[in-house]
């Protein structure tokens, strides 16, 4: 296959993950707060395992300019916070049924898949099979990440398709930014470690802005940090076994 | 000169100098003078950078020697620390004038570091053992090294109040078991080489998790949100490109 198209397919495949989402909801209304603490520590585990593999792949051809990268990924999502105001905004509200609350909820999932997807155009451009192993890995975290939202949403009225629907939506972002990075690398591969950096560094600041600051309060920092340092191990252990 | 000092006393010099260097990373802390919710919180974050930017350096190495291995010992280290918290908990604890959790994070963070420098010992001793004609690259490299890791310790303790020379000496103290393990394992280097994976995933594992349980929740409860992360991404990359330059 076109490796553009291979891009397309599995980033594709991780964005519609996020209506899997939806799934909890059909056994109870909405996950108990526990529980949406608990998805957000394995959301962020499978990111930061994501973001790890990314460094050791790309580690020995990453030079100085990786760095700078890096500081650009994280700079990155800290002025799209600031900028649309969500800085210090609770994602993970329940009873907050604002419209600004709600669309808010919305410009941040949507900001968020966008960095996942240049993380596996890059990842596609190191080679194939590893651009496969991380969009899994991303398509993994979207379940959890979909869940919280589609959670948010029915505390919202909004019907559980139209959550799925909604939760997959926030991810096209992810496919458009995965073709786009993948073929941008293609055509000026000097690029590469420039947009490595900037994919890791914009992983690892989402794990730490978005998802677990909440999730400790949710569901207290021994259950989070089990979580967490699980799911992360076992995307190491799988990418250790890929390489 | 240097061919005069039996191996074995080289050896276990070589790993008291990296020991000696971890103290410098109190330096950095001379100017915290306050102890405020706000410094220990944004103080956390750097420890936290630093402890995540090494684990992932060490299980970098660590799946080299064996994958399965480095879980294992990752898989020990998070028991060492859950068991280490409940022990803690029990009693009622006092460092310097901090009682209670902050008392309780700061022997943890003395009692992971000083464990995993066994860890760190062993890869060195290992590493002499291959001949000593790296050996002061070797040393320069471990000793440089070692300093982020005194930063982390006394970027835990001098907010709550320790003195910046008790932080130096707490940090020399935690890199003690390096020329203490480096002795054995030089001289039996085939014995020691398979424990590697198993320690470094200790260590990792053991740090990894410390960060997630310990440092970061109070972090996030004291710290603003976006301070907090920044600093954690940034000193974690930081402490990724120290380890792969330096």
């Amino acid at each position: 296959m076109d490796p553009t198209l291979t891009v397309l397919l599995y980033s594709s495949l991780a964005a519609a993950a996020g209506a899997l989402g939806a799934l909890p909801l059909l056994v109870r209304g909405r996950l108990p707060i526990v529980g949406i603490g608990w998805a957000n520590a394995l959301a962020a585990g499978l990111m930061l395992g994501a973001a790890y593999a990314l460094l050791v792949v790309g580690v020995d051809r990453v030079t100085l300019s990786g760095a700078v990268g890096a500081l650009l990924g994280i700079l990155y999502v800290y002025w799209t916070h600031w900028i649309s105001g969500t800085a210090e905004l609770d994602l993970n509200r329940l009873e907050e049924t604002s419209e600004a609350y709600g669309y808010k909820v919305l410009l941040i999932g949507a900001h968020h898949s966008a960095a996942e997807g240049i993380a596996i155009g890059v990842a596609m451009a190191v080679d194939v099979p590893f651009g496969i192993f991380t969009a899994l890995a991303i398509a993994v975290h979207n379940i959890p990440e979909g869940a919280v939202l589609c959670s948010i949403l029915a505390s919202r009225g909004v019907r559980r398709g139209d959550a799925a629907g909604l939760a997959v939506a926030t991810n096209v972002s992810q496919v458009l930014l995965a073709v786009v990075t993948f073929a941008i690398v293609a055509a000026a591969p000097s690029a590469f470690p420039w947009v490595l950096g900037f994919a890791v560094g914009a992983l690892v600041y989402l794990v730490m802005a978005e998802l677990l600051p909440e999730c400790y309060r949710q569901a207290g920092p021994t259950s989070i940090a089990l979580v967490t340092i699980v799911a992360m191990g076992i995307v190491v252990l799988l990418s250790s076994q890929r390489l | 000169m240097v061919g005069d000092i039996s191996p074995v006393l080289l050896v276990f010099l070589y790993g008291l100098i990296t020991a000696l260097a971890t103290g410098l990373g109190a330096l950095p802390f001379a100017f915290v003078r306050s102890i405020s919710p706000r410094i220990t919180a944004y103080s956390n974050a750097i420890a936290s950078g630093l402890m995540l930017g090494a684990s992932f350096g060490l299980v970098a190495e660590g799946t080299r020697f064996g994958p399965w291995q480095t879980i294992i010992g990752a898989v020990i280290g998070v028991l060492f620390v859950l068991l280490a918290q409940m022990f803690l908990r029990e009693r009622d604890l006092g460092f310097g004038v901090v009682h209670g959790a902050g008392a309780r994070r700061m022997i943890l963070v003395l009692v992971v570091m000083t464990v995993h420098s066994f860890a760190e010992g062993v890869a060195v001793g290992v590493a002499f053992g291959g001949g000593m004609t790296l050996a002061v690259a070797i040393v320069v490299a471990i000793a440089v090294h070692n300093i982020p890791e005194g930063l982390a310790i006394s970027a835990v303790l001098r907010p709550r109040g320790v003195s910046v020379a008790a932080c130096a000496g707490w940090s020399i103290v935690s890199s003690l078991p390096q020329p203490l393990m480096a002795v054995p394992a030089f001289l039996l280097v085939g014995a020691f080489a398979g424990v590697i994976p198993y320690g470094i995933g200790f260590a990792a594992g053991a740090m990894v998790f410390m960060v997630f349980v310990e440092l970061l929740p109070e972090a996030f409860e004291e710290g603003r949100r976006p301070r907090v992360a920044l600093i954690v991404s940034a000193t974690l990359m930081g402490m990724v490109l120290f380890q792969q330059y330096l």
